[in-house]
């Protein structure tokens, strides 16, 4: 079921009636409802994949108290590893299989070696990537006894599977959610009114932003071969927004939902684009992915302590994995080299925490220098994203090489280009809200407060218009990939 | 939560209460473009305000659209006639149209059905579904024959509005009849459409794509088309099976061609009806009358109007089909 369609816009309505007006005597009747709820939203991709989820859950609750109880180390130890290896192991074999059988293969041509690739029809279990981490982020947090292990299953599994960020986000923490679902919930009036706008600010951003640049993107990335170095530059832009709008769309139409149930889910993009620097971008893009790479794999691994090279070891590992995070190709591995060139010098020189707070704060416009600063940053990160959208490294590399060349200087001309006039106005609208509302968790928190309720709802209603038309294109987001 | 349930009731009301009357709107307006859609609306305008009420009918796909022409028929045999033929469907929905027009409509006395490779074919993608957007909602036949397609969803047959979401094209259409009414020509004639084109290089193309190609057809359209002809025989409707002329090099493009025939000699057979081919007659042997391999051109159509027509006459469970 996806976020974006009639089906949510009745599955949600109902799920919250029956939260609040049936379910509300406990919590643990509430917490039932969510699970149920959550399962079969999960179900509604395919329900075969619901019994690995459930094992995954089962396998890191029992683990989990296992080691809680364990009476010496070496037992902790052992179930550690378990959960960790069986977790790591299903994705690896969900999500890597078919890579590493292929690289093989491939590998032993260059000695002269024929084997024939053992690859399988795998089918990559939607979510995967997501709930894997969140159960490992508890075992490793009992592992470190930073938190106890839980013992209410029907808490943990709710914990690991609400449905709004099941699939896609946000990564969360044992130490942020599982309080919040233990603990009773009020229905707040503020707190619902907020995930509405959010949720409508995120189907706004995917239906609109992402879903139009979509349909222009992939008209010149699946045919580049055939356009000037200045269409494909024009393709790599819109290629940005879609991303942006579509995984930032999601992640606030995941947010807002579970805000209608009393439930605050960490923060997972604040406004990357208008970053200053590269290390700005990671503090701003996926939030919570590379914040969990921060804690349970950068600072284990030393972090910015020791020598230069062992910075540059852990900058270059922990985006090497970020990029094989996203997917088995080799475009994701460049993907993350070339965003681990881009912030090793400021790690180096330890210059990477210099922008923590907002540009231009308090002001309507930025500097010279800041505005430099963050359409540098913008470009970069849009030159990675050329290969993180590319089909293989070849396509990447000619593309790349298209661009910088002569015809850079044309004008872009590509199938049905007066057509995507529309979208890039709207594009342009959507980054001057974003702009306005770039001191805000999300662009139109606050936007019209204060004014007549007229005016904000007028607003509300147009945002649903330019919904309603531009809807119908791509649906599936893009995330549900990794 | 009252002063929540009570905003977001307030907030939606609006949404509701306008939601039915635009969609009225836009389906009337939109129903009114007479180009958009490849001309289909003023067919099933016809169709809907029970405009039709002819005694001879004709249905197929664009073969029979573009190659049997009404007024000839109406000239020739003394009785009204009309061209329900619509592009790039298999009988599945031929079938829509000869529902909806038994509902609106007098039933028709006779009915010419153009048969051919593709008539039977299963097809998983709804050609031209613009067409269905202005009559689908809350449309019981229009559900039954076009929601095993991919292209509508059960909510756009039962929610006003979701089915024109993205449909900027159609939207466009319908602004427009809003502001100015459509007053473009249109070479549409009681359903016929007159295609005045010499041969083109399709076939040439086609060929250049693929060597031949094989047609599947589907049991739930072959049963659908089973039960048309036996419900056609139970309320007295005549019906008469024709394969229109196919350019002859284009017949040997289909792998399975003569299988599909003698499928529908075989249902000619079992309903004891008339089954006129034209596949070998010397029509179908010549270019000048075709505009690509499948569909004839205005030259063609016209002499071949004719040709059926003399046919039709002598076939010996036709008589009185003349007045």
């Amino acid at each position: 079921m996806l976020f974006n369609t009639i089906n949510f816009a009745l599955f949600l309505p109902i799920v919250f009636i029956l939260y609040w007006f049936v379910a509300n005597k406990t919590v643990r009747s509430q917490n039932i409802l969510l699970l149920v709820a959550s399962y079969f939203f999960y179900a509604c991709w395919d329900w075969r994949f619901l019994f690995l989820l459930i094992f995954s859950t089962l396998l890191d609750y029992f683990t989990a108290i296992k080691m809680t109880e364990a009476k010496n180390q070496a037992l902790k130890k052992f179930w550690f590893w378990l959960s960790i290896s069986v977790n790591v192991g299903f994705l690896g074999f969900f999500k890597y299989f078919n890579f590493f059988s292929a690289s093989f293969a491939e590998a032993m041509s260059n000695f002269g070696l024929h084997v024939d690739p053992w690859t399988l029809k795998v089918i990559l279990p939607v979510g995967i990537s997501f709930y894997t981490f969140h159960g490992l982020s508890y075992v490793i947090d009992i592992y470190k006894n930073r938190i106890r292990a839980e013992k209410n299953f029907i808490d943990y599994s709710l914990f690991v599977g609400f449905f709004p960020l099941l699939v896609a986000g946000p990564i969360e923490r044992a130490t942020h959610l599982l309080p919040q679902v233990k603990n009773e919930r009020n229905f707040d009036y503020s707190k619902s009114v907020d995930g509405l706008k959010q949720i409508l600010w995120g189907l706004f951003k995917k239906v609109v932003i992402a879903d139009q640049c979509a349909e222009y993107a992939n008209i010149i990335f699946n045919n580049s071969a055939a356009y000037s170095g200045s269409t494909l530059f024009l393709g790599a832009l819109f290629f940005s927004f879609q991303i942006y709008g579509d995984f930032s769309g999601y992640s606030d139409i995941a947010i807002g939902t579970a805000k209608l149930f009393g439930i605050d889910l960490l923060r997972n993009f604040a406004f990357p684009y208008f970053s200053r620097d590269i290390a700005e971008f990671w503090r701003r893009w996926h939030i919570s992915l590379s914040s969990w790479f921060r804690d349970y794999l950068y600072i284990p691994l030393g972090g910015s302590k020791g020598g230069t090279s062992k910075k540059i070891r852990n900058t270059l590992i922990i985006f090497l994995v970020s990029g094989f995070w996203h997917g088995a190709n080799w475009t994701f591995i460049v993907w993350g080299l070339l965003h681990a060139l881009y912030i090793l010098p400021s790690i180096v020189f330890n210059t990477h925490r210099k922008n923590l707070d907002i540009i231009a704060q308090g002001k309507n416009i930025p500097t010279v220098k800041e505005f430099v600063s963050m359409l540098i940053t913008f470009m970069l990160a849009t030159f990675a994203w050329i290969f993180f959208r590319a089909d293989n490294l070849a396509h990447a590399i000619s593309y790349i090489r298209t661009i910088f060349s002569s015809s850079l200087f044309k004008i872009p001309y590509f199938k049905d280009g007066t057509l995507a006039i529309p979208a890039i106005i709207l594009t342009m609208i959507f980054l001057m809200v974003e702009w306005l509302g770039r001191e805000q968790q999300y662009a139109i928190a606050k936007l019209f407060t204060g004014r007549p309720k007229l005016v904000r709802w007028g607003f509300y209603y147009l945002v649903i218009l330019v919904i309603f038309i531009f809807s119908g294109l791509e649906q599936q987001f893009i995330y549900f990939q990794f | 939560m009252k002063k929540f349930l009570s905003a977001l009731a307030l907030f939606i009301a609006p949404l509701v209460i306008i939601s039915y009357p635009l969609d009225y709107l836009i389906s009337k307006k939109l129903a009114e473009s007479k180009t958009f859609a490849h001309d289909e609306y003023l067919v099933w305008n016809d169709i809907y305000n029970g405009k039709v009420n002819a005694d001879i009918v004709v249905y197929g796909s664009s073969r029979a659209k573009f190659h049997i022409s009404p007024k000839i028929l109406e000239d020739s045999l003394h009785r009204t006639a009309y061209n329900l033929g619509v592009e790039g469907q298999n009988f599945q929905v031929q079938y829509l149209r000869h529902k909806e027009l038994l509902t609106y409509n007098i039933k028709p006395k006779y009915i010419i059905l153009s048969v051919d490779e593709f008539s039977l074919q299963k097809k998983q993608r709804l050609f031209n579904p613009q067409q269905f957007l202005p009559y689908l909602f809350w449309n019981s036949n229009v559900y039954k024959l076009t929601s095993s397609y991919t292209e509508f969803s059960f909510w756009d047959y039962y929610l006003p509005l979701v089915r024109y979401t993205g449909e900027n094209t159609s939207l466009s259409a319908a602004l427009g009849s809003m502001i100015v009414k459509d007053h473009s020509a249109t070479t549409s004639n009681k359903g016929y459409k007159v295609i005045d084109m010499n041969w083109t290089d399709d076939l040439a193309k086609a060929k250049s794509k693929m060597e031949y190609f094989e047609i599947i057809t589907g049991p739930v359209v072959e049963n659908l088309f089973n039960n048309f002809l036996a419900e056609c025989r139970q309320q007295d409707i005549k019906v008469i099976l024709v394969y229109t002329p196919e350019y002859i090099e284009g017949q040997a493009f289909v792998k399975n061609r003569s299988q599909l025939v003698s499928l529908y000699s075989q249902y000619a057979k079992k309903y004891n009806l008339p089954f006129l081919d034209y596949s070998s007659d010397s029509i179908s042997m010549n270019k000048k009358y075709f505009y690509n391999a499948l569909h004839l051109n205005k030259t063609g159509a016209e002499a071949f109007t004719r040709m059926l027509i003399r046919d039709l006459r002598k076939a010996p469970v036709l008589q009185g089909i003349a007045k």
